[in-house]
């Protein structure tokens, strides 16, 4: 399942992340737990809620985030 | 405002003493900066402001020793230009570090912290935005992360100028102790960033403790602004009331004050006194006459123009500072996708409204080539900036409101058509968007003002050269009838194609000094409303100003700006000409 299988509010454990080091200097990494805060409209980004912040994350990536429902 | 944006980062970074501050983005290093050195630089609540680096110098008790701002980073991994350069400090033989840590999210920010401790350089720790922290539940006991951290760690809330006073103590003592720790690289392997992570984890649990408050009510108005609902109908208010501000208030601040003043008061007056000394004659058409110098030289950038470039920062300053323009970008991500680009280069396309030359530099934190060209070349070819936005609104607010927002919905097609294009030609691809949500902050009002005040300076300073050359030029070339000469020359282009009167080649002269020079002479001429309009969208393509051609050079190179520039020109004469024809055939 990855992140934007998803509804707003749903909780999950990151399992995997794409190599991309700027998401997991942000924060998104494995074993992290976060939070669905919304996911926009038309293919927009998902944004996530982890610690108390929140990261925006494109569609694109958000795809490739394997996440295990918490 | 161009001033402290030069391109820095090509400097090459030398081995003089110097410290450095570092932290997080968007974690408060600009104002921390500002505070020791006095230095004004660009400061907005979110992240990647500093692009390039600032240096000053700051004093020490007597010593004076270099103090920089080191763009902020997440990690010391090379992710884009801001990392490397990091890194290269760190590695220049610095003699402290003041590293800035957001007391409302320790963990992330303890990583970089540990990874940046590593090369052994004496450092010593900002607490800041503790006044935010303690607003959302979260206690930080700074004795214990002193102990884990084996470095002084000042409790701060830099905005409100709490704490400076003891970085400058501090940072005076370590250099007293003289070289004390030698800098050198790192020893052993790199911990994995996983380890770093745990040990910032395992720190954050033990010096953090959290309990639960009452949300505020700009927490909750922050959660509602990104959610599509009610975040959408919210940004589009936003951006109604901004657009309100500054074209309501500036029509009427030019309306009931600033042209009477001009039309009643200066032109009489200074008119009577030229006349007083100097005989009808071309000498005195030049000082005072339809173009006259000392008349234009006022009313154009005083009358005209000022009152927008006054309120487009007030609004843009104030949304900036409160973290609400990442919030923008979150939620048109979908939308610019759909061009080519990303949510991302809302930030850049926005300030690009105000002028082109912070925008395009802005573009740096872009995360990859192809996005940062298809944004710079939208910015070029179809956002009008603030000062041409006046020129527009003094030239076809009072005649058709309905014709302004035509000219508005043009530049939206072109941006569309522009980043189309760009997206297909230009090779390579863009990434998704991936970008922090800041904190909803209501802006500081003394870091507010000063902001302010510093862009008017700015502007006061960029633009009132070139346009003072723009109105000399302008009243010598018509006054002495060289216009007549020059007019007839482009004459089958403007008169032939584009349908304007011959005097209209004045503004494709002046256009190319100021954007808003190539709208402003088209007001004396008594044009009729197709004219306004084809001169209109004439400008809005038309080259980008003289300070865009140089900043275009100096972020990418000489043949990209004079590609540019050529292809902004024909785009110019082919749409204006066929604007005209289409139009004629309706009248």
């Amino acid at each position: 399942m990855t992140i934007y299988n998803l509804d707003k509010e749903d909780r999950c454990r990151i399992i995997s992340i794409p190599n991309i080091s700027l998401l997991e200097s942000l924060g998104i990494r494995e074993g992290v737990a976060v939070k669905v805060k919304n996911k926009q409209p038309l293919g927009g980004p998902v944004v996530l809620q982890t610690g108390n912040r929140n990261i925006a994350i494109g569609k694109r990536i958000a795809k490739q985030i394997i996440v295990e429902a918490l | 405002m161009s001033r402290q944006c030069t391109s820095e980062s090509s400097q090459t970074i030398g081995q003089d003493k110097k410290i450095l501050l570092m932290g997080n983005p968007n974690v408060g290093k600009s104002v921390i900066f500002h505070k020791l050195t006095g230095m004004d630089v660009e400061i907005s609540n979110y992240a990647g402001t500093t692009v390039g680096f600032t240096k000053s110098k700051i004093k020490l008790g007597d010593v004076e020793i270099d103090f920089i701002d080191v763009p902020g980073t997440y990690s010391l991994e090379s992710v884009s230009e801001a990392e490397d350069v990091a890194v290269k400090f760190l590695e220049s033989n610095p003699t402290a570090i003041v590293c800035v840590l957001d007391s409302t999210y320790l963990e992330r920010n303890l990583k970089l912290a540990l990874d940046i401790q590593r090369y052994n350089i004496p450092m010593i720790f900002v607490l800041n935005l503790l006044d935010v922290a303690e607003r959302q539940g979260i206690h930080i006991d700074v004795d214990l992360l002193e102990q884990e951290l084996g470095a002084k760690v000042i409790p701060a809330v830099a905005v409100k100028d709490e704490g400076i006073h003891r970085i400058r103590e501090e940072l005076a003592k370590i250099l007293e102790d003289g070289e004390g720790l030698e800098g050198k690289s790192p020893e052993g392997d790199r911990p994995s960033s996983k380890e770093l992570w745990d040990r910032a984890a395992a720190i954050t649990s033990k010096v953090q403790s959290t309990s639960k408050v009452e949300k505020s009510l700009l927490e909750r108005l922050g959660e509602k602004t990104i959610q599509p609902w009610p975040g959408i109908p919210i940004a589009i208010l936003v951006l109604l009331l901004a657009l309100g501000v500054v074209v309501g208030l500036g029509k009427g601040m030019r309306a009931l004050v600033l042209l009477p003043f001009i039309d009643d008061v200066y032109t009489p007056f200074i008119t009577n006194l030229i006349s007083n000394f100097i005989g009808p004659g071309m000498l005195r058409n030049i000082l005072v006459g339809e173009y006259g110098f000392l008349i234009k030289a006022i009313e154009w950038p005083f009358a005209l123009i000022l009152p927008y470039v006054f309120l487009f920062y007030v609004v843009i300053s104030f949304l900036e500072d409160s973290g609400y323009l990442p919030r923008i970008g979150v939620l048109m991500d979908a939308v610019l996708n759909r061009l080519g680009i990303q949510g991302g280069s809302m930030i850049p396309i926005l300030l690009g409204y105000g002028c082109a030359v912070p925008a395009i530099i802005s573009t740096r934190s872009a995360t990859t080539k192809k996005e940062r060209l298809i944004v710079t070349l939208l910015i070029s070819f179809a956002v009008p900036c603030v000062s041409q936005t006046a020129a527009f609104i003094s030239l076809l607010g009072d005649y058709s409101m309905l014709m302004l927002i035509a000219v508005f919905l043009t530049s939206f097609i072109v941006m569309f058509v522009v980043s189309r294009i760009g997206d297909k030609v230009i090779k390579g691809k863009t990434d998704p968007l991936v970008i922090e949500i800041p904190n909803l902050l209501l802006p500081e009002r003394k870091s507010y003002f000063r902001k302010l005040k510093m862009r008017m300076r700015h502007f006061f300073l960029d633009a009132e050269g070139p346009m003072l050359m723009g109105v000399i030029i302008a009243a010598l070339v018509i006054e002495t009838g060289l216009m007549n000469q020059i007019g007839k020359l482009i004459e089958p282009l403007v008169v032939g194609w584009l349908g304007l009167p011959k005097e209209a080649s004045l503004s494709l002269i002046l256009g190319i000094i100021r954007r808003e020079m190539a709208v402003l002479p088209l007001l004396e001429m008594n044009l009729n409303g197709l004219q306004m309009f084809v001169g209109s969208i004439v400008a809005l393509f038309y080259l980008p100003c003289i300070s865009v051609f140089a900043i275009l050079i100096q972020e990418f190179d000489t043949k990209f700006a004079v590609v540019v520039a050529l292809s902004t020109i024909v785009a110019a004469f082919f749409f204006g000409g066929l604007v005209n024809h289409i139009g004629l055939l309706f009248i």
